[in-house]
């Protein structure tokens, strides 16, 4: 049986409890994942699809995950018809409105893995807003 | 079947078969029509009245071998400008283009006559055994390359393609700033058309069997 297995069990109990978390915070996330590097490169972009459910402006001033070494909030800007990175110190996501991050725009510029990831993998990165709030994601590793 | 439903079926039929027909006689006169028209107009590609004759440049590629103008002719080449240390545009292009190819070589004419060309501007930091590492991973038929900044500006310069490298000695991540358009040069090294973000695999692989099917038909 599924459930019989301790890390399947530990799994569904983990994306429960970050699902509950995800609910306390008023920020919903789907469809979080991260695509996979090519082999020696240490540099990796998570995306999301966020939406404040409340009713007050929602702000991420940080976001950290214990998988990476550095995770920051960056958005592709293209000007004089080059892209190139800006950091966002911090992003608001207004009363009841969605978000996007996605290939192309906003970004988590997920720096130095400090292991493996391969499509499949799940890893937990945290959202931290203003006034304390830490929201953690899972994002599945994608091809 | 009662009358008024007997007389429904026949009307739809007639519908249907003057649809039919209208479409038959449709994809007729495209096939007539055998011009660049039919790919315009295009949000995705921009293809030019007059293709533009490269000149010669010096790059190397993923194998330490020579990549000049040579090597851009009797193939068509899809080239975009990055670096490996790109997480965001660089991957995401890449993957796209390998599923492009994926649909081209599944073509009756295959992708024989096809190459991708991954071009870094950030040779401080991409040797030819970073290249070979990175394009592999997408695509094994993919080539990357590489040179000095004269090198790269010489054929960047020439399709318009712009890149910065903002680096100082001592930083590890300096950033780079390049041109997210995927160029494409036909079998005579001309600079034919461009494709232009919101890219996307079908639509790329599409329009180019069009074209290519329309510009194999030429005499040359």
């Amino acid at each position: 049986m599924r459930w019989r297995n301790p890390v399947f069990a530990a799994l569904m109990l983990a994306l429960t409890l970050i699902a509950a978390a995800s609910e306390e915070a008023g920020v919903s996330v789907r469809n979080a994942w991260v695509r996979e590097s090519p082999p020696g490169v240490a540099m990796m972009a998570g995306y999301m699809a966020l939406q404040n459910n409340t009713s007050r402006s929602q702000v991420i001033v940080a976001a950290h995950s214990s998988d990476f070494e550095t995770v920051m909030i960056h958005r592709t800007i293209v000007k004089n018809g080059m892209a190139g990175m800006e950091h966002a110190p911090q992003i608001e996501l207004a009363p009841n409105a969605s978000l996007i991050f996605a290939p192309g725009g906003y970004h988590l510029m997920l720096m130095n893995p400090k292991r493996t990831l391969r499509a499949g993998n799940s890893v937990v990165i945290n959202l931290e807003f203003r006034g304390g709030p830490v929201l953690p994601v899972a994002f599945e590793v994608r091809k | 079947m009662n009358k008024i439903s007997l007389k429904f079926s026949i009307m739809m039929t007639t519908v249907a078969l003057a649809a039919i027909l209208a479409g038959v006689w449709l994809a007729a006169s495209d096939r007539e029509n055998d011009s660049r028209a039919r790919l315009l107009p295009d949000r995705v590609m921009t293809l030019f009245p007059v293709p533009k004759p490269l000149t010669a440049f010096a790059l190397t590629d993923h194998q330490n071998r020579v990549f000049d103008l040579s090597r851009l002719k009797d193939k068509w080449s899809f080239l975009f400008f990055g670096f490996t240390h790109c997480p965001d545009i660089c991957p995401t292009t890449l993957a796209i283009l390998a599923r492009a190819r994926d649909n081209i070589a599944k073509s009756v004419v295959g992708a024989e006559d096809v190459q991708f060309v991954f071009i870094s501007v950030d040779p401080n930091r991409d040797t030819a055994g970073k290249l070979r590492q990175y394009v592999d991973y997408f695509d094994t038929t993919f080539l990357g390359v590489t040179g000095n900044d004269v090198q790269i500006g010489n054929l960047a310069r020439q399709l318009g393609a712009a890149y910065q490298v903002a680096f100082a000695p001592g930083m590890e991540n300096y950033p780079v700033y390049h041109s997210t358009a995927v160029f494409l040069v036909d079998p005579r090294a001309r600079y034919h058309a461009m494709f232009t973000p919101p890219l996307d695999a079908e639509t790329i692989s599409r329009r180019f069997k069009v074209l290519r099917q329309i510009e194999g038909a030429k005499p040359t």
